[in-house]
């Protein structure tokens, strides 16, 4: 049943199928997004780990001399601080990725990642807002 | 002996060349510069994977000595070639890893023979070599900050820049274009204070 009372559900996502669906710039050893795929690509250690832009909370860089810290932070329980936590997780007892941090000397491009992150999460947010005024 | 070029040993800047033989391998850098190649005796050898990397695919050795060591840039179609020769040469499997790719941040954090595993529906998304972690501690209720240990110059690569730059354990977050520097988990049920360690992340 479609009412406004039904408690929030947590709905199934993925990024990528198989490996070959990775663009090719993960080469690079950089912060990918990849928009059509609504996700960031974060390279740990030499690899390309993906993360759904559901997962992500929010991203903020800071620049220092020469070189800037950047901050992904992520959706994770007992983050409700001050408001109603009613984020869905599919499993609260799992172990989360709470924040990453990268630091790079390529301000220019890590200021427009930020930028890119930050439209992608209001893209999605929008679309689902507007898509639950549809159901309603 | 068996060769493949454009092969990236450990985050190197520039691929070079890796031989296998019956004794080990060895990586040699581009250039022809002889004296600087990079081996690993055969009798060192623990395990072997091959998973999907950044430049392509990589074969990842855990030896007795060098902890984890990285060579990426071989191609799919390589994959038996390599299979035949570490179980004729080394008796050792290559084991295919294939990662999770569903872009979630949940799951099991595993802690392995030399790194940590963060595993999302039972297949790992990544890991993380021990040798790379400089500090760990309880940085509020729930929550485990892992710090990586980072060059003083974000270019150090720790082997006075010899092997193409390739990275020696403790540098390896320094030869990615975007280096992790800290990393945070979520763990429920993390009460008491957690173990501070300081792990030696030089050579």
């Amino acid at each position: 049943s479609l009412n406004g009372t039904e408690e929030k559900r947590f709905k199934r996502f993925e990024s990528y199928k198989r490996d070959n669906q990775l663009p090719a710039s993960v080469a690079n050893l950089g912060i990918v997004v990849d928009k059509k795929s609504l996700t960031v690509i974060l390279p740990i250690m030499g690899r390309p780990v993906p993360f759904h832009i559901h997962t992500i909370k929010n991203a903020s860089h800071t620049p220092e001399n020469d070189f800037t810290s950047l901050r992904i932070n992520f959706l994770s329980p007992g983050q409700g601080v001050g408001r109603k936590d009613d984020q869905p997780f599919e499993d609260p007892n799992a172990h989360f990725i709470r924040s990453l941090t990268f630091r790079s000397q390529d301000i220019d491009r890590i200021d427009n990642v930020t930028k890119d992150i930050q439209e992608l999460k209001k893209d999605v947010v929008r679309r689902e807002t507007e898509k639950k005024q549809l159901e309603d | 002996m068996e060769s493949f070029s454009d092969i990236y040993l450990n985050l190197s800047k520039k691929p070079g060349v890796t031989r296998f033989s019956d004794s080990g391998l060895g990586w040699k850098p581009p250039g022809g510069d002889n004296a600087a190649t990079f081996t690993l005796d055969q009798t060192q050898f623990i395990q072997a994977q091959w998973s999907r990397a950044a430049r392509g695919y990589e074969v990842k050795v855990l030896s007795r000595q060098n902890g984890i060591t990285q060579l990426d840039g071989f191609k799919i179609d390589d994959y038996d070639r390599l299979a035949k020769l570490f179980k004729v040469w080394y008796a050792i499997g290559l084991e295919n890893r294939e990662h999770a790719l569903r872009g979630w941040n949940w799951g099991k954090a595993e802690f392995g023979k030399a790194e940590l595993t963060f595993n999302v529906s039972n297949r790992p998304a990544f890991e993380v070599p021990y040798t790379e972690i400089s500090n760990t501690n309880l940085a509020g209720k729930n929550e485990v900050a892992i710090d990586f240990s980072m060059p003083g110059e974000g270019n150090d690569t720790g082997t006075n820049g010899a092997l193409a730059g390739a990275r020696s354990n403790g540098r390896k977050t320094g030869g990615a274009k975007d280096q992790l520097v800290e990393m945070r988990f979520y763990i429920p049920g993390v009460a008491s204070k957690a173990e501070k360690s300081k792990e030696d992340g030089e050579d």
